[in-house]
């Protein structure tokens, strides 16, 4: 294919313009000027409207604003609680052996009708490096990762290990990523 | 009157504000001039290597989004590669999938120039050029997380594909970004590339010969300012490279301002490499139809029992992978990056090896600054790019 190696520009010509240096103080200081003086009239602006989109820097005022997060967002694992309001998971031990810091760990039981559950389920946020490996491994989409990326950390890291309890979120409110994962990820047509 | 002096040793680093990255070095100075520079690295050192004996091949990808975590998906599929070439299923993957990987690898490298570029000159003092730089790569990593759903940490890439297709607007969004990140480009070059200041700094310091370079065993940017016409992309095209039309920046000295332009240029021809490549994006699946290497999608996990049972195979016994060993090379924005795996047969990595370009080029730090004054250290150390995550592995 066209195109090949191309010897790089070094040997500029300075023009005594440019190297009395004085009057490229002053355009250097014309451009950042071009940056400061609509940033400030943009944020005066949202100030005064209310209205965070008017502004033109890209930094936000966390936690006031949040960031979109896309749909591919990875946060914490979750496990996903069925319409029925149990737990989707058969403990299966796909997802202990898939993650690779090993930070699950499950005990298993059957429940009276002979279908299996966790009877423990303990996911170690601590260790957790968020890769998304246990939703891949999962045959019965029973954890995913949530877009819930807040309010994780703690100064005690016994706190940040998550119970069943602390795991398991509605389903209704995981149907995004729910529908983002068959829809892109494990989707019939991307094999 | 003889003034009778002594080299004064002076402990640089491990954790220098002006050093970006874990790194000491041990200098002999004799007043403002370095006599003897050592270099001492290993302050990141996490075991990486021995890590993916530890787990199955699958197991490996988030660990080398660790390695050069500027650009991990270059990590990815370099080590997807190493594992495919393995297997033996290099020419099977499909189309797309190796088109999507070609242009996640470019933009992880733009994202890796504006680092390096943009941090370099924070610690030359240019605060504002950091800035501007600092937000071109937020929009590049905005385009990077939509994708695989982190900055950094990207975990991508699979064995025979990719963990997911590109989502919805992926194009148009790169076309919005595009022109942005080209007036920061053209801003951060008006601001730097003909200041005096700079000039001073950049120029004729950190200089090395074609020669060294290449015996330290040199790669990339910092190569190829020495004047060596050598790019893994164009001397042994992978992905998608010899489909694609772009031009590879050539410096003269190897001085530390040749990098610097050389690190620039490249950011063009990634993106015009990426422009080139969302044009004619090919259809069709992104992962390869070979249930013992990938795993099958959900619904046939659910549907038939085959590939339940090769899904439960791949997860807890890992890909079956043929005793042998493979390198695949690649281009890294930094150089050279390379997996050497030996499997013995079976579901785990028997030894990895990486190669990591910022060890070969740190280990010239000493000669490159021999000689020259304290202050020459800092856009030298600067421009090899060292990243501890990858050098000390
Ligand atoms: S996201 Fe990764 S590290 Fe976290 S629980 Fe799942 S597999 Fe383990
Ligand atoms: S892989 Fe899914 S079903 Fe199996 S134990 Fe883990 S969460 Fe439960």
């Amino acid at each position: 294919m066209a195109g090949n190696y191309k010897k790089v520009n070094r040997t500029l010509k300075m023009t005594l313009w440019e190297r009395v240096y004085v009057f490229e103080i002053i355009r250097g200081v014309l451009l950042t000027a071009s940056h400061f003086f609509p940033n400030l009239w943009g944020a005066a602006r949202s100030y005064l409207s209310g209205d965070p989109s008017i502004r033109k820097i890209k930094t936000i005022y966390y936690p006031e604003e949040v960031p979109p997060i896309p749909e591919a967002y990875r946060g914490r694992p979750v496990l996903v609680r069925g319409a029925d309001g149990k737990e989707k998971c058969v403990a299966c031990g796909l997802c202990e052996v898939a993650c690779p810091p090993k930070c699950i760990s499950i005990v298993g039981a059957m429940r009276e009708d002979g279908t299996r559950y966790p009877e423990t389920y303990t996911l170690n946020g601590a260790v957790c490096i968020f890769c998304g490996l246990c939703e891949e491994a999962c045959p019965e989409e029973a954890i995913v990762m949530s877009y819930d990326y807040q309010n994780l950390c703690e100064y005690d890291r016994s706190l940040m290990v998550y119970d069943k309890e602390a795991l398991l979120i509605p389903e209704e409110k995981l149907s995004k990523r729910l529908e983002y994962i068959r829809r892109r990820m494990y989707n019939k047509c991307n094999y | 009157m003889d003034l009778h002096t002594e080299p004064l040793v002076l402990n640089m680093g491990p954790s220098h504000p002006a050093t970006h990255g874990t790194v000491r070095f041990l200098l002999k100075m004799d007043g403002e001039k370095v006599l003897h520079c050592e270099t001492e690295i290993g302050y990141l050192h996490r075991g990486f290597e021995k890590q993916c004996e530890a787990g199955t091949w699958t197991q490996v990808f988030p660990y080398t989004d660790r390695l050069n975590y500027n650009s991990a998906i270059q990590n990815n599929v370099a080590y997807a590669l190493a594992v495919e070439k393995l297997l033996g299923i290099t020419g099977q993957i499909p189309e797309r999938s190796t088109a999507i990987r070609t242009i996640m690898c470019e933009l992880s490298r733009m994202a890796d120039h504006y680092t390096n570029l943009g941090a370099s000159m924070l610690e030359l003092g240019a605060l504002t050029a950091f800035l501007y730089f600092v937000e071109a790569r937020e929009l590049t990593w905005d385009i990077i997380e939509s994708v695989c759903g982190a900055r950094l940490t990207s975990n991508y890439v699979r064995v025979g594909g990719l963990s997911t297709d590109l989502p919805e607007g992926f194009a148009a969004h790169v076309k919005e970004v595009f022109p942005v990140n080209r007036v920061f480009w053209s801003e951060f070059d008006k601001l730097l590339t003909k200041n005096r200041i700079f000039l001073d700094r950049m120029r004729d310091t950190g200089g090395i010969s074609e020669e060294n370079a290449i015996a330290y065993g040199f790669t990339g940017p910092c190569l190829r300012a020495c004047g060596v016409e050598y790019d893994v992309r164009k001397a042994n095209p992978y992905l998608l490279y010899d489909q694609v039309d772009f031009d590879i920046p050539v410096g003269f000295t190897g001085d530390n301002f040749d990098r610097y332009l050389v690190r620039m240029e490249e950011i063009n021809q990634s993106m015009r490499i990426i422009e080139q490549l969302i044009d004619k994006m090919p259809g069709g699946p992104v992962n390869i139809d070979n249930p013992a290497v990938r795993n099958p999608s959900k619904e046939a996990v659910k549907g038939r029992m085959e590939s339940m049972i090769f899904h439960f195979k791949n997860t807890i016994e890992g890909i079956q992978v043929p005793a042998g060993e493979a390198y695949v090379p690649t281009e890294g924005s930094n150089g050279e990056v390379g997996f050497y795996l030996v499997s013995s047969g079976g579901g785990k990595p028997l030894k990895c090896r990486v190669r990591p370009p910022c060890f070969a080029l740190t280990q010239a730090m000493g000669e490159m600054v021999q000689g020259a004054f304290l202050s020459d250290i800092i856009p030298t150390f600067d421009m090899i790019n060292l990243i501890g995550g990858e050098c000390d592995r």
